[in-house]
């Protein structure tokens, strides 16, 4: 049987996958539909290769990734014992590879901004060509929620507003306690008010 | 997947159209792409002309002559599909911007002159009465801003640019 290649270049990355069609599918003789092998080439990494799982872990972790980058949202994605996890750091991004083999220490990549946007568009081209049909996990690619945004503002921003106004409001709290309140007088006395109702009459 | 015909908040409108500006100032005839873009991608009866273009663009709350209403969302998907069509057209240049690898004084050099477009862009078609114009026309504060815009541009190009991008301008306001 035929062993399909398709290759996603971009200037920094290259990504080339394998695979069959799936005749019971009723996939065309030019559409992969059982991914075999691919690989990844990053500009000064070693190349990369792996199962269908790890493309899969790749193309969530790193679409997510880049989806909050959008919003402003740096952070970690693929925790310690994920396949692949990507964080923000000084220099750009983070790229955490772990083997599934036992005994093999993780692959650290560091990406600039350059190389991520070349990976992403690579993913993309692949989750959306139309001759390789695989059952792709689907990204999240939702409006964030109000919670995950404000992560984003420092917190001299986030909170200066409501701290300046609570300490406005106690400052008016505390000048109102401390001026004396003049102490309403007391009304005179119904005698006392008839007997100088009595000496005003004519 | 989102909604491809939801109406964009006023900070989603506001970043889209800054967004545009940003083509603008990396590409001198950038006005005249964008034109051209909406008629290669079908949008001629919603933008027939470059005023039209301007009008939709002038919702846009930070223009020094803004407009009221609401832009319809077919209009807003239109001008989505616009911006990544000319990030994907830009992507070379972005690239340049974006990459360490590049020499420092060459890439210090890019990132002066598109510095100096888009301030100079800002201060025309803003109102610098607002606080935002003011940061973006601020040299200290406007080259982290710079850079996220490129960065947003970058990342919005190619095939799965359109969907992320409409996400991240949906986002509510934090």
């Amino acid at each position: 049987m035929l062993k399909l290649t398709y290759r996603y270049d971009q200037s920094a990355v290259r990504l080339v996958v394998e695979g069959l069609p799936d005749f019971s599918s009723d996939q065309g003789s030019g559409v992969i539909g059982i991914l075999s092998t691919w690989r990844l080439q990053l500009v000064g990494a070693p190349e990369l290769e792996g199962k269908r799982e790890h493309l899969e872990a790749l193309l969530l972790v790193v679409t997510a990734y880049s989806r909050h980058l959008l919003s402003g949202v740096a952070r970690r994605f693929g925790a310690e014992q994920d396949p692949v996890s990507i964080s923000p750091n000084a220099t750009g991004h983070q790229l955490q590879l772990r083997s599934s083999q036992p005994g093999v220490e993780p692959l650290t990549i560091q990406l600039d901004d350059a190389e991520l946007a070349d990976l992403m568009r690579c993913l993309d081209a692949l989750r959306l060509d139309a001759n390789v049909q695989v059952a792709w996990p689907s990204p999240s690619l939702q409006p964030l929620a109000r919670r995950d945004l404000s992560e984003s503002i420092p917190a001299g921003r986030r909170f200066g507003a409501p701290l300046l106004g609570a300490s406005a409001l106690a400052l008016v709290a505390v000048v109102a306690v401390m001026v004396p309140v003049q102490p309403p007088s007391a009304p005179p006395a119904a005698e006392q008010a008839v007997k100088e109702a009595l000496t005003n009459a004519p | 997947m989102t909604n491809a015909t939801a109406e964009l908040s006023r900070r989603g409108f506001e970043r889209l159209d800054l967004l545009l500006l940003t083509v603008e100032a990396l590409d001198l005839n950038g006005g005249e792409a964008m034109l051209w873009a909406t008629q290669q991608l079908g949008f001629s009866d919603l933008f027939p002309n470059r005023v039209e273009l301007w009008k939709r663009r002038c919702h846009n709350p930070l223009r020094r002559s803004t407009r009221r209403g609401v832009v319809s969302g077919a209009e807003t998907e239109a001008l989505i599909r616009l911006l990544c069509a000319m990030a994907d057209r830009l992507y070379p240049l972005l690239h340049q911007l974006l990459s360490s690898r590049e020499p420092e004084a060459l890439s210090q050099q890019r990132w002066d002159l598109l510095d100096q477009r888009l301030r100079d862009l800002v201060a025309e078609r803003m109102n610098p009465r607002r606080g935002a114009v003011q940061r973006m026309l601020d040299p200290e504060q406007s080259r982290p801003l710079q850079k996220q815009l490129v960065l947003t541009l970058a990342l919005a190009a190619g095939s799965g640019g359109v969907d992320r991008l409409r996400a991240s301008l949906l986002d509510p306001t934090p």
